[in-house]
């Protein structure tokens, strides 16, 4: 391994690697530097860069050599170079030495989110199997604790004969022969399955280039300014984000990795079940770098008490970054505000904004400034235009500032021209950071990649050159920071006796700040009691979610297409005028 | 410990983590009833963890529906 050289912040002096392969070989080889995770069952495990590199070589052998059946038009054989390889790993450094064990042999990882073994439901293993076929995974990694789950896919005649490793198994002993092939910024770095739904996944296709363009970006000299690389070598960047959504993936691995930042990672279910465990460790470990969605800032706000802020220190965090879902200024003001005794600074609260389909970030709060809140008037801006406004009820939008070096961003009318100053538009952002679209699918690549623009389908206007996300055109529901398709919800819901298929909705409302679930059904007054209960009982067993409300509404009270299929949209804007019929 | 003590300690548990007052849930009602969704969820079973010094993999969570299933869980993690 070649030492680094020029730590100076100087963007003129800095040599970034231009694939993660490369950056894995830059890495240096001192001890102290690397990751460091809490498994499930509450162990830590301690990898330094060297470690992680030398298990990742290891991996990539077995991958590289393993014989895989013919499926989806690819002969039998081994895997070739860009042959993509599900990962459905709990278990974090599983999924970390995984992918990039794949990385290495010039493959394709692809994180799926991992749901959970026994008595799982039939819609995780569809869902599970439809990314399958879209990424035409031949080759499933999983950890012993969810093979039962996994296991499943061999009941299903599109995916009977997909290869099923288990980590903790597949990779023990002598590596076999192998020769990495040499892999370059243009060829695919890994494929994310967080944007369409389950019948209708959607692979955001990430290039080496694209990883390097915005990690870069982000974590460069007009970014963070973060990692060795950049002169800060202190940098620890603390983590309970899930690995399979890029804020987790490419924000606390990927990217550091590139920058030379070591990380702690914890799972996000242990944050979960003790939620200020994530200060505890930010004050152990003395994390400068910190990121999650708006609701774990509320969540640690309720929970903190006065006994609990003695043992934290917080005066090590310079970023405590809030993404992947609407902010909400008066958490982050609260948040703040409870955790000054510990020493927590209120510049360091980051608001930014992205999605996968620009890897990670699109623009960030201007750093080390105090956040901008804007407080406008309702009804004009639901009319398009976002006027200040002091009077009670004025909504608060909290400015998550500017687009990266190299990169535009442009707010459209529904033609695609640009609109003036506090005007509310679609979204568009362009550059380095923004992918080609999506994996073998031309169709859905064409309606959101439109000549090297991104057309985000989220709502914003700029104000005093920031910008404020206000709305979205796209169907998609954000809750915990996770991505939820209304056809998913429905399609679960229409399965219920009394529902009928195409006469259910569901759409999400903001109340107070905070994004919520609503889901509107027709049914039969006298069956109406027993439908709430079986929708949010089954809207809870297939999502973990639990809809703020459930309307069953007479039949035809819901408004329908012309075929006769309920409208998302205009059943949305009934329920918010309260004009939508409801049976107590 | 008899199930009357511990539906106690699940009502006092659940209130906490839900912010709301649960001290007349029954067995038989739903979870997502409660308006607990798989995040709290977490945070109950943490909380329960605690309380009878017990310890429950996230994988066991996986299917149970109601407050009946929920203690079933926690009796069977008790006498291991």
């Amino acid at each position: 391994m070649r030492p680094l050289c020029g730590l100076r912040a100087d963007p003129m002096a800095i040599s970034y690697p231009t694939t993660l392969v490369e950056a894995l070989d830059r890495l240096p080889a001192a001890e102290e530097r690397g990751f460091r995770f809490f498994t499930l069952d509450r162990e830590e495990k301690y990898f330094p860069f060297h470690a992680l590199r030398s298990e990742a070589h290891r991996r990539a052998a077995f991958l590289g050599t393993l014989e895989v059946p013919a499926m989806y038009g690819r002969p039998a054989g081994r895997l070739a170079h860009g042959d993509t390889v599900a990962l459905v790993l709990p278990e974090n450094h599983e999924f970390v030495l995984s992918f990039l064990g794949a990385s290495v042999a010039g493959l394709v990882p692809v994180p799926v989110y991992p749901g959970a073994s026994f008595k799982v439901t039939a819609h995780y293993v569809e869902a599970l199997a439809h990314i399958l076929g879209a990424a035409k995974s031949r080759v499933v990694v999983c950890n012993a604790r969810n093979l039962e789950t996994v296991k499943q896919l061999k009941e299903r005649p599109e995916t009977k004969d997909v290869v099923i490793l288990v980590a903790e198994e597949a990779f023990l002993g002598d590596a076999p022969p192998f020769t990495p092939p040499v892999v370059t910024p243009d060829d695919l770095c890994f494929l994310q399955f967080t944007s369409g739904s389950t019948n209708q996944p959607k692979g955001v296709m990430i290039r080496h280039r694209n990883l390097v363009a915005n990690t870069t970006a982000f974590l460069g000299p007009e970014g963070l300014n973060a990692g060795a690389l950049h002169g800060r070598p202190d940098d620890v960047g603390v983590s309970w984000l899930p690995l399979f959504h890029d804020m987790g993936l490419i924000g606390f691995v990927l990217g550091t990795l590139i920058m030379d930042l070591p990380v702690v990672l914890f799972p996000t279910t242990t944050f979960a079940r003790s939620p200020l465990l994530w200060l505890e460790l930010i004050t152990r470990h003395k994390g400068t770098i910190t990121y999650a969605p708006n609701f774990a800032y509320q969540l640690v706000a309720k929970r903190v008490k006065d006994k609990d802020l003695g043992a934290l220190d917080l005066s090590t965090l310079r970023v405590a970054g809030c993404g992947a879902e609407p902010i909400r200024a008066r958490t982050l003001v609260e948040f703040a505000e409870k955790l000054a005794p510990a020493k927590f600074a209120p510049t360091a609260l980051l608001p930014s904004y992205g999605m996968a389909e620009s890897c990670l970030a699109i623009t960030f709060h201007r750093r080390g400034t105090p956040m901008r809140v804007d407080r406008v008037d309702p009804a004009a801006l639901r009319e398009g235009r976002a006027v200040p406004s002091e009077a009670e009820g004025a909504l608060e939008l909290v400015g998550c500032g500017v687009p990266f070096p190299g990169h535009e961003l442009a707010i459209v009318d529904e033609a695609g021209a640009p609109v003036g100053e506090r005007v509310v538009g679609q979204i568009l952002s362009r550059g380095p950071s923004v992918n080609d679209g999506y994996y073998e699918n031309p169709g859905a690549s064409a309606e959101s990649f439109r000549d090297g623009w991104l057309w985000s389908g989220d709502l914003g206007y700029v104000a005093d050159g920031d910008i404020f996300i206000c709305g979205r055109a796209k169907d998609l529901i954000i809750i915990h920071g996770a991505n939820h398709y209304p056809s998913d919800i429905e399609w679960v819901v229409g399965d219920i006796e009394g529902v009928r298929r195409g006469n259910v909705v569901a759409f999400s409302v903001m109340k107070d700040g905070v994004e919520q679930l609503v889901i509107a059904a027709e049914g039969n007054s006298g069956d109406a009691v027993r439908l709430r209960a079986e929708i949010t009982r089954v809207v809870q067993d297939a999502f973990g979610l639990v809809a703020a409300h459930v309307a069953i509404c007479p039949v035809g009270a819901l408004p329908k297409t012309s075929s006769g299929k309920a409208q998302r949209k205009k059943s949305k804007a009934m329920w918010e005028s309260k004009e939508l019929e409801e049976h107590p | 410990m008899n199930r009357g003590e511990l539906i106690k300690i699940f009502q006092r548990m659940a209130s906490e983590v839900a912010e709301k007052d649960f001290s007349h849930v029954t067995e038989d009602v739903g979870i997502a009833q409660l308006g607990i969704d798989s995040l709290g969820m977490l945070e109950l079973i943490a909380a329960m963890e605690r309380e009878l010094g017990i310890s429950v993999p996230d994988e066991q969570l996986v299917g149970i529906q109601t407050v009946r299933q929920l203690l079933d869980l926690v009796e069977r993690r008790m006498t291991k």
